[in-house]
């Protein structure tokens, strides 16, 4: 689920059919390990837990067909569902655009020609390395707790900050914050992309007199396109699958109020705190469907955005 | 790689012709019994039970008990997976809210055929046996006996000069003490006592004095709108008054002695359980004290009762259930045993070891013993189990509570939604 092909430059002519031969046989061989470990353990799973999705599993008894009432009660019943649902979309509404803007504000800068850019470009990349963890969360917790340094800041200018991460109105912000933090590894694909533009067209550009603003809408962002493309792709996936965060700063309650409920934690929740593993299993396919829509929407779209450089208009 | 030394043959050859003619004792040792026994709890509780084991151990030497040890939250999600998986290790630590759930599916084994011949416990008297008992057979063996204990801070009471609550202390004496606490105290972020509105415990003895339960023999909830809509009220007001942790530091509790507001150093008072006294001083800095929960006033019926802390069942599908039923009597009855599980895990429902600690153990331990029997006078009797869904239900009142707490739901609302939440929870449980 998490990999995405980067598009393909060019579609080549299909290779022809031809048979086995001893060096295929090989190839899977040294494949198997990898084939078997995706056949057992990801797909196997996966089809089982299609099937659960219509039962009522709960792990100590043997599951029992139930048809459709796991999807009834969720899209009918289940308010919990909603509010996990409006908090995913407005997690990865806000937390996506920003990460993507800053991550490409940075690598612009590092673009210039910084000195010593590897080590910053290290230095940047470890908060997407760490941002996932639970001891960067834990930190989190610290940070925008009651007595953190946020607070230690404002109390500076004679501000009384409440608790930042268990405040229903801030708290979902705080995590688009550590989302947007984690700005190192779209930082580092815009990075590889910005140098693959010709530096001849900024040239030409200035030769007929277009300033910084116009290049960069001219030039650089339309170039730069397939990466912003493939980026997008990515982190909204990604952000649509964040768990760890939501349920390290909440605690696992997705709270106060269930303002940081994520689809991921009332998933796990659902299975694991109630042991409703088909009701889970459903909720998982779900998830699976809308992440599959969001990306074959911006497949689609991509096509009156994405400006491939070998296309020629 | 492939090809293999002559020289190295020979040498294979030898070591197993050497190891042919090892003494007996080390085959033995191979071919020791092993178990596996579970357990939830903090660090304290994992040295004394692995000092127990040891024990045991060491006067069974053809027996290895290995050990798994985890939280309370996520220790019911790996029994759950283990017991599906059929897997579940021999002995394991269960909880008076899950006994009939595992019981009626048949993953434990009823001990009465090893009682009294491996399992003999016939000093803890029959109330304390009982509590184990499921559908009239005996499935868990009490760990310990607790009830609810208020937790104060006696070094910042004495500092602030005003006298901790006791045994006779009304919900609205408490309040004003708490109140009162906040004040004298006078520092930013600190409150007299932590906010209790979701702490089920607290709302059983609550509604336990007013002569209902929290669920009935069927599993329904026992309790009405209004006793839960004067709860929150409760609350509600001594909150705004100040003497209740405020909501979105409350928020931060997990349910855990280090997050919980006594030992963060947000409130002077905190509603747990006897047992966890232990627990609690481990990780406080002020002199802790315990005390029974605020009282009903005139009229009212005993809220707290007698509970077992803590049970310890053998699964259904061990493979050496008299090993594991002797290993269950070692932890409940040898004196070894109790001198290195103490009474973390609640008082002993043994009498001969409650006799024999009582010259043993520490301050915390001996509170907690003069304790239990303080209260002897003012408990009532064990409620029926509490119904699958149960759990839930904790977390439906922690977040409609916060409705109230954090948000701006006022408390009809608050007390209608939750009725309607409890409703629909329990149904789906």
């Amino acid at each position: 689920m998490t990999t995405v092909a980067l598009p393909q430059t060019r579609s080549e002519p299909a290779p022809r059919r031809r048979r086995l031969n001893a060096q295929d046989g090989a190839a899977y061989l040294f494949l198997a390990p990898w084939l078997l470990g995706f056949f057992l353990l990801t797909l196997g799973p996966t089809i089982a837990s299609l099937y659960l999705s219509f039962t009522n599993f709960d792990l100590l008894q043997a599951p029992s067909w139930t048809g459709f009432d796991n999807y009834w009660h969720m899209f009918v019943e289940d308010k919990r569902f909603r509010n996990a649902l409006s908090v995913t979309f407005w997690y990865v509404l806000l937390a996506v655009p920003f990460e993507l803007l800053f991550a490409l504000a940075v690598a612009m800068v590092l673009d210039k020609g910084l000195r010593g850019l590897t080590f910053y470009r290290a230095l940047f990349y470890i908060p997407s390395l760490l941002g996932g963890s639970v001891a960067i969360a834990v930190l989190w917790r610290q940070i925008f707790g009651y007595d953190g340094l946020v607070n230690e800041g404002l109390s500076v200018f004679g501000v009384d900050g409440p608790s930042w991460i268990s405040n229903p109105q801030y708290s979902l912000y705080t995590l688009v914050l550590l989302r947007v933090w984690q700005f190192g590894s779209p930082m580092v694909i815009f990075l590889a992309g910005l140098r693959q533009i010709p530096q001849e067209l900024y040239e030409a550009a200035s030769i007929d007199g277009a300033g910084p603003v116009a290049k960069f809408f001219r030039i650089t962002l339309p170039l730069l396109a397939p990466v912003i493309f493939f980026n997008l792709v990515l982190q909204t996936i990604n952000s649509f699958k964040a768990f760890t965060p939501a349920f390290i700063v909440s605690g696992g309650s997705g709270g106060p109020i269930d303002s940081t409920l994520f689809y991921t934690l009332y998933l796990y929740q659902e299975a694991f705190a109630y042991f409703r593993m088909g009701y889970a299993s459903a909720l998982a396919w779900v998830l699976l469907s809308i992440i599959a829509i969001f990306t074959a929407a911006s497949f689609f779209s991509s096509k009156y955005w994405v400006y491939y450089g070998d296309e020629g208009r | 790689m492939s090809n293999v030394s002559r020289r190295s043959t020979l040498k294979l050859a030898a070591g197993l012709a050497a190891a042919a003619t090892l003494p007996q004792s080390v085959w033995a040792q191979a071919a020791r019994t092993r178990l596996r026994m579970t357990w939830w709890g903090g660090t304290d509780r994992a040295k004394r039970t692995q000092a127990a084991l040891d024990a045991y151990q060491k006067l069974n030497a053809a027996t290895q008990i290995d050990v798994e040890t985890i939280g309370w939250s996520d220790y019911w999600t790996r029994l759950a997976t283990q017991v599906a998986g059929g897997n579940a290790p021999d002995v394991i630590q269960m909880d008076y809210r899950y006994i009939y759930e595992y019981a009626r599916r048949k993953a434990l084994r009823p001990l009465d055929e090893f009682m009294p011949s491996l399992i003999n416990i016939a000093d803890f008297g029959q109330a304390n046996i009982d509590t184990g008992k499921v559908d009239g057979q005996v499935f868990g063996v009490s760990m310990g006996v607790n009830s609810n204990g208020l937790f104060y801070d006696r070094t910042a009471l004495e500092r602030l000069k005003i006298a901790p609550p006791d045994h006779t202390t009304t919900w609205a004496q408490f309040a004003e003490k708490a109140v009162a606490i906040t004040t004298a105290a006078g520092k930013r972020g600190f409150f007299g006592s932590s906010d209790a509105a979701s702490n089920e415990p607290a709302l059983e003895v609550w509604v336990r004095q007013r002569g209902r339960q929290l669920y009935d023999n069927d599993g329904k909830i026992a309790f009405t709108r209004d006793d839960i809509a004067e709860w929150f009220d409760y609350w509600d007001k001594l909150r705004r008054a100040g003497g209740a942790v405020a909501g979105d530091l409350q928020a931060l509790y997990r349910n855990t002695p280090e997050t919980d507001m006594l030992t963060t150093g947000r409130s002077a008072i905190s509603f747990q359980h006897s047992n966890q006294l232990v627990a609690w001083q481990a990780v406080n800095q002020g002199k802790l004290a315990m005390t029974m929960f605020p009282q009903g006033g005139a009229g009212s019926k005993p809220g707290q009762y007698y509970k077992p802390s803590m049970l310890l069942s053998m699964s259904a599908t061990t493979p050496q259930p008299q090993e594991a039923a002797r290993i269950i009597n070692f932890i409940s009855t040898h004196p070894q045993a109790g001198a290195a599980l103490g009474v973390e895990r609640g008082v002993p429902p043994s009498k001969g070891m409650r006799d024999r600690l009582l010259g043993e153990v520490d301050e915390l331990g001996k509170a907690q013993i003069e304790y239990i029997s303080l209260i002897a006078t003012r408990v009532g009797p064990l409620p029926a189990p509490p119904p699958k869904g149960a759990g839930e239900i904790q977390e439906n009142l922690r977040r409609v509570y916060e409705t109230i707490s954090v948000g701006n739901a006022k408390v009809p609302q608050a007390a209608d939604q939750f009725m309607a939440d409890a409703k629909r929870t329990l149904e789906r449980a």
